[in-house]
């Protein structure tokens, strides 16, 4: 770490990742090599003293609370279904959704007296929903389309990503309340806010400046 | 029943050799400078009552200690921190005793981290606390220590960080927040400035203490920041603290390399125990700050004693010696210079003749293999240059890169 001088900011791999390299491209850098780049994970924008590793989300946050990499972008879900030791400096506003609790259309959530099921990607997040509500859930984890739960009758409702409501509406679902907000964030690592702070703060308004 | 005696716990890690003579020599380095400096040590038990750790000005959350159960039945923690334990001391066994306190330690804390996240739950840590010392000269000596103990590691970057968490409570008072406390701490400390300003205006806090609680993250970097708190503080008592902070900044200024030397305002971590000053150590090799400290002058009230003023500080001595390995430390040089093989009947010589070589200043051995061929063989692999085969007629066999001459 102390002989890397670069910059080092890790994206993440998909649609966060190029709406970052678009804003480094609006911003005036030479991103050929970010948008050509084959199966490669670390790449450099030339002319710049800027390194950008592509990772998958949580490993965004990984890679930046060890140091390993000074900055990333990720999405608010991972942070808050991840957490860690990190400076979340500010918000790029796309990748602009929301976590929200669904369940089959007209059903009543919070009728009865009996234990809610949640099936859920997130389960952290969802643990501290319905938490702060001072409320007993039993989640169930589920690593793929969580919308089967409630309609193969394993679970009341799910905790997910909500963008347009449009997978929900199909499947006979519909958002009961929201939970929480979510878009793209820069985080970057506490020590390498310090001992580099010129040149991530430089980039970070280069960035907040061509939103 | 599936057994797991082949691996240690997750956070915890075997340390061989090198390793541990490079984190010896990392411990004693600050076991040095804090006895050259009129530090006493203290050990305390790792395990401890839960209590200890468990009141309102010294909450630990409870998810990260490892509890245990006494046989009557009685909450225990390995402990998670060792100033706690030490102020437990402070306010019992030297209630008498005369003031200033200068204390030092040098072992090990434990803590449940979230799992694989490559943290350890086993640190060592070394650390001081000064106890019933005026605040300025208190402040400024704990500095110096940490300032010391960071020019200690072999590292081009170097960071001493300064701040004061008086800002940050009296402005949450200021705008009767306390209740959101938690929530504005993390924000703040995350220097999450975008998700902060949206919080103060759902709760309607607005006029100037919202936007200095606002800009407080922002308030960092070197002597400029100085002048901005001045300019954005002005009219409040908090140009007091300001002026305390910005005085030590000068005097360390002058102590050590001014590019050193970094103040952060947003530093806000541990609010219910840290009373003043709040500082940390950074060096480019290690991720995360290897030194942590601040001042608590609640602390010992809340055991029960009056309240004294104390400051203090811990350093992650598992970081050092990782990052010393890393920069190529090598331990010095503890190879064997001779190997004494005594034969059947004269093993006793074979003792003595060990016990004179060491005497006389070399490294011996007394080989504890069974024949001549083995221990060749073993002085070849453990690069001993020399082997003594102690009979009738002892004689000495020399190895030059492993071979016989």
């Amino acid at each position: 770490m102390s002989e890397r001088k670069t910059i080092r900011i890790a994206l993440t791999k998909g649609r966060l990742e190029k709406d970052t390299v678009g804003l480094f491209e609006k911003i005036g850098y030479d991103v050929t090599l970010l948008r050509d780049k084959g199966r490669k994970l670390i790449l450099e924008i030339p002319g710049a003293d800027i390194e950008v590793v592509l990772a998958k989300a949580a490993d965004v946050i990984t890679y930046v609370e060890h140091g390993v990499c000074d900055m990333g972008v990720v999405g608010k879900d991972t942070i808050d279904e991840h957490g860690g030791r990190f400076f979340e400096i500010c918000d790029l506003g796309f990748g602009r959704c929301r976590f929200a609790l669904a369940g089959k259309k007209g059903h009543n959530f919070y009728e009865g007296i009996g234990v809610k099921t949640i099936a859920t990607k997130y389960p952290n997040v969802t643990r501290r929903f319905f938490e702060a509500k001072g409320m007993d859930v039993d989640i169930v984890k589920i690593e793929g389309s969580v919308e089967l739960a409630p309609l193969l009758g394993l679970s009341d409702g799910i905790v997910d990503i909500v963008e347009t409501g449009t997978t929900l509406k199909e499947n006979g679902l519909e958002v009961f309340e929201d939970v929480s907000p979510i878009s793209a964030r820069v985080i970057v690592n506490p020590v390498s806010m310090k001992l580099k702070k010129e040149k991530i703060e430089t980039l970070i308004s280069q960035m907040e400046n061509n939103l | 029943m599936k057994s797991f005696d082949l691996i240690t716990p997750e956070g915890t890690r075997d340390l061989l050799f090198d390793e541990c003579i490079v984190r010896r020599k990392e411990e004693q380095k600050l076991r040095d400078i804090f006895t050259s400096h009129g530090y006493s040590e203290v050990i305390t038990p790792a395990l401890e009552f839960y209590d200890v750790f468990n009141m309102k000005a010294r909450s630990f959350r409870q998810e990260i200690m490892y509890k245990l159960i006494d046989s009557k039945g009685r909450l225990m923690v390995i402990r998670p921190d060792s100033t706690m334990p030490i102020a437990r001391i402070v306010a019992t066994r030297l209630k008498n005793e005369e003031r200033p306190l200068k204390l030092f330690y040098s072992q090990n804390i434990y803590r449940a981290n979230p799992k694989m996240a490559g943290r350890d739950d086993e640190i060592t840590q070394s650390g001081i606390e000064i106890i019933g010392g005026e605040e300025k000269r208190s402040d400024l000596e704990a500095l110096s220590l940490a300032a010391k103990v960071l020019n200690s590691c072999a590292s081009s970057e170097v960071r001493l960080e300064i701040g004061d968490n008086s800002f940050y409570k009296h402005l949450l008072n200021k705008l009767s927040l306390t209740d959101d406390e938690e929530i504005i701490r993390s924000l703040i400390e995350s220097k999450n400035r975008p998700e902060l300003k949206r919080y103060l205006d759902n709760v309607g806090a607005d006029g100037e203490y919202a936007r200095m609680l606002l800009d407080l993250s922002g308030l960092f970097g070197g002597e400029e920041v100085f002048s901005k708190a001045e300019k954005l503080f002005a009219g409040t008592p908090l140009t007091d603290r300001l002026n305390h902070l910005k005085k030590l900044y000068d005097v360390l200024c002058e102590l050590e390399d001014k590019d050193r030397i970094t103040v952060d305002l947003g530093l806000v971590n541990k609010a219910e125990y840290y009373t003043g000053i709040i500082f940390r150590g950074y060096i480019g090799e290690y991720g995360q700050p290897i030194i942590s400290g601040g001042r608590y002058d609640t602390l010992i009230g809340s055991f029960g004693a009056e309240n004294q003023p104390a400051v203090g500080f811990a350093a992650n001595i598992n970081a050092m010696t990782n990052v010393a390995l890393k920069n190529g430390e090598k331990a010095k040089n503890n190879n064997i210079d001779v190997l004494v093989f005594a034969r059947d009947g004269y093993l006793s010589q074979g003792i003595k003749h060990c016990k004179q070589l060491i005497d006389s200043g070399l490294k011996a051995e007394f080989c504890t293999c069974e024949n001549e061929e083995k221990a060749k063989s073993y002085a070849t692999a453990k690069n001993i240059k020399k082997l003594v085969i102690v009979a009738e007629n002892t004689e000495e066999i020399d190895f030059i890169g492993g071979q016989n001459k």
